[in-house]
């Protein structure tokens, strides 16, 4: 049976190299096709994003949000619910922290200022997932369009707190006065302008890890999300696992948000929502809700998106065809008969040889 | 502030209309077992597809049945991946809105070299609106009923067909007990995934509607994320009444009803304006609230009953 569970695991690798091979297919395909330019465009967008140190360090400036929402996704996705709060929990949060920073000025050392601004960005996250969380455990109300419906209601409401107490007058675009210097993570690594924020992301891979997979709670996770049915049987209280679950993923998204304006901006200017929550999903689906595995699924998905970016500026592609391209991951990383054929195939054939070489030794 | 009742009640009818399809095709799915938050996505790809339909083939019909074909076939795909590639409809249905959203940007800027509206670049089409002959001579009445476009009276004519489909016909029941109770409609001869196929034909065809509508008559171009949750909001009223037709079709019109409050008093107050973007998701939120508790408390009833 070992062999079997080897198979599995191989296959399911296999299976997401192979989707996400396809799914780059597809973005070249599109690219050869509508460019006037298909070598040079290809070129740019496979190569483009390595070609210097300032787009290597973007590729792991945009790791970090993909990385934390990741890790948030990874918490609903792991209960089975798909609580998608965390597209404007991240805005919301970015908002109040920014708020919060601006009230507060430089009197406070930077050591002081980022954990308290992470803790309550972790707080509005979780008093915003509290919402459809609770909805979900006692109403049962349906928690993906109960979190779109808030998405929309709470993006407003970040809008609002921006335009009416945060905004600078002095500036052409919408925007908040510029954060003070105590919130503004410093870059590392000299030439590729890395801010550190992705130090902090990598700690919290570090801590959802320990937490996924060295706690009981962890465990009953994981349980609740890939059998309900045993975990009931066992005893486990479904309900309030998941609600849990929903509130630590909520709390993540809120320092996703927070990390996000420290890391990469000097002013809160966000007037719609980001896409991370759904970026987060991607992430969680490729790492297969598996957290030690969310920082490749998030480089990855930043690589493409530098790569599109430089595309769209150096052609004249717009870079939307990669939401499209993201969608074909999604489902081809899901499909689970995608490829399953071939694993049958194998699985047949290792158990035919078991038995093959079980009747040669009698 | 003064508000005209009558305009606001005909307005309210115009924009319960896409929420009406939108909940037709949801309630569709659901007949058959499946929770479809694709809708959202099959809208926008239809109602980029009537335009840009309309525009190439130079006329209004043509528009209106490219629109219900883009619904169709995007119905077809999210089938095919759900039922074919066994993949969670979730996870399907989330990915597919994502894809929508960029994809229909993309074809967009492909076509007309513009990111944000094709009303520069395409010809407007609009569907006609009727006068109903003897309605549109009554005073009140006649103002609110009549002079509506003509997909708005098709709606009404589809809440009575998808009825008359569930409850009348072969295949209505057929999805019903495929929706009731997957094995014991296979074990009968019915094959599930069939049914499900068919169902989600039908779903496209009003998400298709439901497109045309917002691009050809609500307005005549098509923009960038114009449907903004409305498959979601319809989703949530067929929820809401249970899947029954009619019930679905009076929740989106109360639902219609606080759309167009927001955009009355959007012209008519100073009151910040994201607070009146808010009232139709927080409406939809709310009545979720009130209809769970409602049959919370009416599941405890009879179970008490049952002592």
């Amino acid at each position: 049976m070992k062999k079997t569970q080897q198979i599995e695991a191989i296959m399911e690798v296999v299976r997401i190299v192979a989707g996400l091979a396809i799914a780059y297919l597809v973005a070249l395909l599109i690219l050869v096709a509508i460019s006037k330019d298909p070598v040079f465009i290809v070129r740019q967008f496979i190569l483009g994003p390595f070609s210097s140190p300032r787009r290597i360090g973007s590729i792991i400036n945009l790791a970090v949000p993909f990385m934390l929402c990741g890790l948030s996704m990874c918490f609903m996705y792991a209960v089975n619910k798909f609580n998608l709060i965390g597209e404007s929990i991240f805005m919301l949060a970015g908002c109040i922290i920014t708020w919060v920073g601006l009230a507060i000025g430089n009197s406070l050392p930077m050591a002081v200022m980022v954990p308290l601004l992470l803790v309550i960005g972790a707080i509005v996250g979780a008093v915003l997932a509290f919402i459809p969380a609770i909805m979900d455990r006692k109403l049962n109300a349906n928690v993906v369009v109960v979190s779109l419906m808030l998405n929309a209601v709470i993006a407003q409401l970040a809008l609002y707190l921006l335009r009416y107490f945060m905004r600078d007058p002095g500036i052409s675009f919408i925007g908040s006065y510029e954060t003070p210097a105590s919130m503004q993570l410093p870059m590392i690594f000299g030439k590729m302008r890395v801010g550190s924020g992705v130090i902090i992301a990598l700690i919290f891979v570090v801590i959802v890890s320990i937490l996924f997979y060295k706690t009981s709670f962890g465990w009953k996770m994981r349980i609740v999300g890939s059998n309900p049915k045993f975990a009931t049987a066992v005893g486990l209280s479904t309900l309030g696992i998941s609600f849990a679950a929903q509130l630590a993923g909520g709390a993540l998204a809120g320092v996703a948000g927070a990390t996000e304006i420290m890391n990469s901006y000097k002013r809160f200017q966000w007037t719609a929502s980001t896409g991370h929550g759904f970026d987060g999903l991607l992430v969680a689906v490729l790492a297969k809700r598996n957290p030690i595995l969310v920082p490749i699924g998030a480089l990855f998905l930043a690589y493409v998106r530098i790569g599109a970016d430089v595309v769209n500026t150096s052609g004249d592609i717009p870079n939307e065809f990669i939401s499209v391209i993201q969608g074909i991951i999604i489902l081809l990383v899901a499909a689970e008969s995608f490829l399953s054929g071939f694993k049958n195939r194998l699985i047949y054939k290792s158990v035919q040889a078991e038995k093959e070489s079980a009747k040669g030794s009698k | 502030m003064s508000i005209d009742i009558v305009a606001f009640l005909a307005d309210a009818i115009k924009m319960a209309t896409p929420l009406v399809f939108a909940a037709l095709a949801a309630l569709m799915t659901r007949q058959a077992g499946m929770f479809n938050m694709g809708v959202e996505g099959m809208i926008l790809c239809s109602a980029l597809g009537a335009v840009t339909g309309a525009h190439y083939l130079g006329g209004v019909w043509a528009g209106v049945l490219c629109g219900i074909l883009t619904g169709v076939v995007t119905g077809l795909i999210i089938a095919f991946a759900h039922l074919t590639g066994k993949t969670d409809l979730y996870l399907t249905c989330i990915a597919f809105n994502l894809a929508a959203t960029g994809g229909t940007v993309f074809i967009m800027y492909l076509l007309t070299g513009e990111k944000s509206t094709t009303s520069g670049a395409f010809r407007s089409y609009q569907i006609p609106n009727i006068n109903i002959p003897i309605l549109k001579d009554i005073p009140v009445l006649g103002r609110i009923l009549s002079g509506q476009s003509l997909l708005t009276y098709i709606a009404v004519l589809s809440v009575w067909f998808v009825w008359f489909l569930l409850k009348r016909t072969r295949v209505g029941l057929r999805i019903r007990s495929v929706g009731e109770n997957p094995k014991a409609a296979e074990s009968v001869g019915i094959s599930v995934t069939k049914i499900g196929y068919i169902s989600f034909l039908l779903c496209g065809l009003f998400a298709g509607l439901s497109g045309t509508f917002l691009s050809m008559s609500w307005v005549t171009f098509f923009m960038k994320n114009m449907v903004n949750g409305r498959g979601y909001i319809g989703l949530s009223a067929q929820n809401m009444a249970n899947g029954s037709p009619i019930g679905s079709a009076l929740v989106s019109l109360l639902f219609g009803a606080t759309t167009s409050l927001a955009t009355t008093m959007k012209s008519q107050s100073n009151f910040p304006t994201e607070f009146l973007e808010m009232i139709p998701y927080l409406a939809t939120i709310i009545a979720i609230v009130i209809t769970s508790i409602y049959s919370i408390n009416k599941k405890r009833r009879i179970e008490r009953g049952g002592k």
